[in-house]
Order: structure tokens, then C-alpha cells, then sequence
């Protein structure tokens, strides 16, 4: 019974941890993928009086990815409609030249208009129009969700940290003088500590499985069935394989740390 | 007969080198010898005893055990010369989360020896000690006297070269203490170990001869 506690007092605290990290690895990745999907469909709109590549509009700025160019012909076809006595042709010569200008990711609302204030100081740029209220909405959105996530995150990080500690003092109580009669009697570190080892690396294991099989399960019987839109079109991002290394990496630096720290400050004194 | 201690102009202090217990002391211990420290309560007996496993360093002076320079031994040349010593306390310094059985192998534990051997040394020493039946228990189910026992087939487990004792009867009653010293004697005398004993008073019962120091206004004098 007491080993149980003493294994729970440890996984319990390192399990909030390893979850806090799972969600931040999770919400990172849907993020992403939203964001680029904002970026997709996201176009900033460029009339330039002269021909403009893409070399052209990187060299303005590198954050511009794709260039393309919106087909005269067809903006030419609608003006002449409204036209009867003038030629395509004609109409067609007169045109600018209109771009749909694409970013390599979604930008904040300051960065955009210091693009459209770069694009403007070009010679033979008439108008850029960035149409940005609708998507800056939906960014600050995701901003706003991404601080109060993080926030969260950063709390139970706080807290899990904090209940570590207390744990490690816990253990150094329970540990100190068998410790300490183990180094007069010549006990290496490792070997003094070696209870606490084993007892932390089967809580890391634990944590870990116990963290990388929630997700498991989210993602392969909870998601497909749930019927919430966001997860079923997201399946694949709830859990990825590498996600058990990390979550086990990071188990076993923060258990390895805790319990050289107790050891260390464990030993006994030399003057 | 070669030294097993050496002490040349030993200084030893606490605070930080303010405060001296032992200054300028000069002695040495041979192999095989029985030797008692004696002095009053507070005089630097345990003190001593401390430097002799590394527990403290000289402040000033020389201090050599097995050979080894104290004040200039690094940590795991000291945890190796360590597994060659045999300490008794006067609180015992048991493990009260382990057996009597596991307690008295801790010092084979360490030296990473198989279990088979581990319990072959267990059953021959815990009946030296007259503790066979107690294997099982842990040490705060015996008796002082009992624990102190424990503690000196602990120090006893590896056949050790020196064998330091800080007070080893200083909580028993008379018939526990008879039998402690007896297990030293015997040490001494069939092992060849060389055993310090600091105490504030020599018993009688002593068949062997042994040599005495005094420790006295922070000096060390042999007095025998």
C-alpha cells in the first residue's frame, strides 16, 4: 500500500506534466495546420503598371512565396461587355497587370502592412489590396486561443513542477540516512540512489504509456465517432508515434534530475 | 611492522578551519595493533575518528590511512578505501527499511558480490554475533544490545584491513558490552584486522594488549 502511494505521490504530478505537454504538442499541430490553411487561402492582391515576376516581389519582400498572375483576357472579356465600340485588344493594351500574391505563412496585421507599404513604394505599383479584416479575425482568434492555452498549460506546468518538488523533499526525508550510511560504507551515487531510480523510471514508463495511450485512443476510437467537426478532420494530428519519445525523453530527463538532485543532497557531510 | 594510520602535525577543525579540535598531534597506528583513544566529552575522539574514514579533512598536517593522503583523496578513491573499513557507531547506523540479514551484507552489497556468497557470509556472521534466529526482523524489532551486534558483524562482513569504532558500548549494559568487545578481540587477533576504538572509558576484560592515546587540550598523547 505504501509503495503504491509513494509511486502515485511522483506519477501523478509527472503524469500532469507529460498531458500538459501532449496538449501543447497536439494544439501546436493543429495550429499549424490551421494557420495554413489560413495562408492558402489567403491572397494579397497587386495592380502593377509593368510585368512583375516573383523574383521580382521576393526581392520586396521574402515573406512573398507565389506570384501568379490573374489572366488579362478575362478581366479584359468583362470590361468589354459593358463596352459595345471598343475592342478587347484595346482594352486588353490598357490593362495593368493584376497579381494574386501568396505568403510562405499567415502574418500578423503589422507585418502585412508593412509589405503593402513596401509593395507601394515600388515604381509601377498602382494598388495593393490586402483584404485583411475577415482573416484578421479568424488570426486573432486563433491568438487569442493560443495565449489562453499556453496560459493553461504554463499553470499546470507550475503546479506539476512545484508537486515534483515537494515530492523530491519527501524523498530526500525518506532516503538521507540510508544514504548517507551507504556512503561511509563506500556506496557509489548510482548505487545509493539506485532505489529511487528504479522507482522513478517505472513512473516515467507509466506516465508515459499512460499520456501517449489517451491520445492513442482519442485519436483512433474517440475522434472518428465523436461527430465534433475539428476532430474528425483532424484525426492524424491527436497523436503521432515520435510523440511517445518525446513524452518519454522528457519523463526520464525530468526523473533522472530529480533524483540526482536528492542524492546529491544527500550525501553526507565532508569538511 | 608497516603503518595502517599516520598523523604528522594533524590539525582538525570544524567552521571552516575556525574552530580546532586537534592541533599539531602526531601518531601512527600499526597493522594489527588494538588501539584505544580515550578523553573527556568533547575532547575530539569522534572527531578523530571521523577524519580516519574521510568524513573530515586536516586542516593542516598530515594524515595517512592505507597509504592514502586524506587531504588530498578524491571522492571515489575515498569511497574505495571505504569498502576496506569496518565502523561501528554508538547510535549503529542500521537501515531500519532492510533486514538484519541485508543490513549485515551492506558492506558486500556494495563490493556487487553474488547473493550466494551474500547469504553464506550472512549465516556464518549472524551466528558469530549469536543473531541467526533474528535474520528476518528488522532493526527496530531488537534490542540495543542486539542492534549493536548487528552492527559489528556489518563492519566484520569483508575482512576488513582497519576497523574504527566510535563508542560501540557506550549505550549497552554490561553483558552486551562483553560480547562486543570479545567480537573485536577477535577480530584483531584471528583476522589481523587492525582495530581504534575511541571510548571514555578502557574495560577490563581485555586479554590482549593494546596501546592508549589520551586526547587532551587538542593534543594526542600516548599513555601505554
Amino acid at each position: 500500500m505504501k509503495s503504491v502511494r509513494d509511486h502515485l505521490m511522483f506519477l501523478l504530478p509527472l503524469l500532469a506534466i507529460l498531458l500538459g505537454i501532449e496538449f501543447f504538442l497536439v494544439f501546436n499541430r493543429v495550429t499549424q495546420s490551421s494557420e495554413e490553411k489560413l495562408r492558402e487561402s489567403y491572397s494579397i492582391l497587386v495592380v502593377s503598371e509593368k510585368a512583375m515576376s516573383l523574383k521580382d516581389f521576393r526581392r520586396i519582400d521574402p515573406h512573398i512565396a507565389e506570384a501568379a498572375p490573374i489572366p488579362k483576357a478575362r478581366i479584359a472579356k468583362e470590361i468589354a461587355r459593358g463596352m459595345k465600340n471598343t475592342p478587347d485588344r484595346e482594352i486588353l493594351a490598357a490593362l495593368p497587370h493584376f497579381y494574386n500574391l501568396h505568403l510562405d505563412r499567415y502574418l500578423s496585421r503589422q507585418s502585412v502592412e508593412r509589405i503593402r507599404q513596401k509593395l507601394l513604394a515600388v515604381k509601377g505599383i498602382k494598388k495593393v489590396e490586402t483584404f485583411g479584416e475577415n482573416h484578421r479575425a479568424k488570426y486573432n482568434l486563433f491568438l487569442f486561443l493560443k495565449i489562453i492555452f499556453w496560459s493553461f498549460v504554463g499553470l499546470m506546468g507550475l503546479v506539476s513542477i512545484f508537486l515534483v518538488v515537494k515530492q523530491m523533499e519527501v524523498w530526500q526525508m525518506a532516503h538521507r540516512e540510508r544514504m548517507q550510511i551507504m556512503e561511509i560504507f563506500g556506496a557509489p551515487m548510482l548505487l545509493r540512489s539506485g532505489v529511487l531510480f528504479r522507482m522513478g523510471i517505472v513512473d516515467a514508463l507509466l506516465a508515459t504509456v499512460i499520456t501517449a495511450g489517451i491520445f492513442a485512443l482519442l485519436r483512433y476510437y474517440y475522434a472518428p465517432i465523436s461527430g465534433i467537426e475539428i476532430l474528425m478532420d483532424r484525426q492524424a494530428l491527436l497523436f503521432e508515434l515520435k510523440d511517445v519519445a518525446i513524452l518519454g525523453g522528457i519523463a526520464l530527463f525530468i526523473v533522472i534530475s530529480a533524483v540526482l538532485t536528492v542524492a546529491v543532497k544527500s550525501r553526507g557531510p565532508r569538511e | 611492522m608497516a603503518n595502517v594510520i599516520t598523523a604528522s602535525k594533524l590539525t582538525l577543525a570544524y567552521d571552516g578551519g575556525r574552530k580546532e579540535i586537534i592541533k599539531h598531534a602526531s601518531f601512527s597506528v600499526r597493522k594489527g595493533e588494538f588501539v584505544f583513544i580515550t578523553g573527556p566529552s568533547g575532547s575530539g575522539k569522534s572527531t578523530l575518528l571521523k577524519s580516519f574514514y574521510g568524513a573530515l579533512r586536516p586542516k593542516e598536517g598530515k594524515l595517512t590511512v592505507g597509504g592514502l593522503d586524506m587531504a588530498r583523496i578524491g571522492q571515489s578513491k575515498l569511497l574505495e578505501l571505504r569498502t576496506h573499513l569496518g565502523i561501528i557507531f554508538q547510535d549503529y547506523k542500521l537501515i531500519n527499511e532492510w533486514t538484519v540479514e541485508k543490513n549485515v551484507v551492506l558492506p558486500l552489497i556494495i563490493a556487487g558480490y553474488s547473493t550466494d556468497i551474500q547469504q553464506t557470509q550472512a549465516k556464518k556472521l549472524l551466528r558469530h554475533v549469536k543473531l541467526t534466529e533474528q535474520a528476518d526482523r528488522y532493526p527496530l524489532e531488537l534490542s540495543g544490545g542486539e542492534q549493536q551486534r548487528v552492527g559489528v558483524a556489518r563492519a566484520l562482513s569483508k575482512n576488513p584491513f582497519l576497523i574504527l569504532a566510535d563508542e560501540p558500548t557506550g549505550n549497552l549494559d554490561e553483558y552486551s558490552s562483553n560480547v562486543i568487545w570479545d567480537l573485536m578481540e577477535n577480530a584483531c587477533d584471528q583476522l589481523g584486522s587492525t582495530v581504534v576504538v575511541v571510548t571514555h572509558r578502557i574495560p577490563t576484560i581485555f586479554n590482549i594488549p593494546y596501546r592508549h592515546f589520551i586526547i587532551e587540550n587538542k593534543g594526542i598523547y600516548e599513555v601505554r
